[in-house]
């Protein structure tokens, strides 16, 4: 699975909304779903999936789906 | 001796009622929210239940002046659902915001930033405060959010700032700002 397809599954899990309607752009500001709960989920799962916390400096930059896209294919 | 008292905040949101507490407003709901830690952890507080009493006399150390302790409340059923403490620095015009949304049912429902904003028009246009400040720590996810959603500024990450309740490891912390002329930018453009 690239690692744009893992983002866009981890995202769409997280907002519980179908990775088919995910945007390419989705982001923090243009989805209702994600709100601050949903934004939690998402970096909790995101560390789940790579292995590791993210530190301070990567999990304040995730603001989009192609954030996390970055970051699994740098720790990923 | 009695502090002297400033001037309570009493506001209306869409949805609530944002008001200075009184040690009458001393609930065995507000004492549960102490001792859950689930609401305290991302504070790095211990959840240790207050009594009614104890949550009394802390209130009645808030002055409405340098320090604030604000009930948020349903509009609908006045239900008390959490709090903000903000601490002004008069001499700097600063003011730190805490906050505490005990009641999960208003999780992820936009409660705070709502709140929020009435609060910082409040401090901003009425009270001097020329900018305002929060350092959530780096864990608390749903925090960061709200901050970096409201347009407040990341000014540092101050790496193993304090130090956690259970393990005893460092724990990082952000410092957002907000400055008077910023968030008045930001409200004409989203107004």
């Amino acid at each position: 699975m690239s690692v744009s397809t893992t983002a866009r599954a981890l995202l769409a899990e997280a907002l519980a909304m179908d990775a088919h309607a995910l945007p390419a752009d989705a982001r923090i500001g243009a989805l209702e779903q994600w709100d601050s709960l949903a934004h939690a989920r998402i970096l909790l799962a995101l560390e789940e999936r790579i292995g590791k916390p993210l530190d301070a400096a990567e999990a304040i930059a995730i603001e989009s789906l192609e954030d996390i896209a970055k970051v699994l294919a740098r720790r990923g | 001796m009695q502090k002297p008292q400033g001037r309570p905040i009493n506001l209306t949101t869409e949805r609530f009622l944002v008001r200075s507490v009184t040690p009458a407003d001393a609930s065995e709901r507000w004492c549960d929210w102490s001792g859950d830690p689930e609401i305290m952890g991302p504070l790095n507080v211990a959840a240790r239940r207050m009594t009614k009493d104890q949550l009394a006399r802390y209130i009645a150390g808030f002055d409405n002046d340098r320090g604030y302790l604000i009930g948020v409340f349903t509009k609908a059923m006045s239900q008390h659902i959490g709090f903000f403490m903000v601490e002004t620095n008069k001499l700097h015009a600063t003011a730190n915001f805490n906050l505490v949304i005990g009641d999960k049912h208003y999780w992820g429902k936009g409660v705070v930033n709502e709140v929020r904003a009435a609060l910082l028009d409040e401090f901003f246009d009425r009270r001097g405060i020329e900018k305002a400040f929060g350092t959530p720590l780096a864990r608390n996810f749903p925090a960061v959010f709200n901050y970096k959603a409201q347009g407040w500024r990341l000014e540092g990450v101050m790496h193993g700032q304090c130090k956690s309740i259970v393990d005893g490891s460092r724990l990082d912390q952000y410092h957002f700002g907000l400055q008077r002329d910023e968030w008045r930018v930001r409200k004409g453009k989203t107004s």
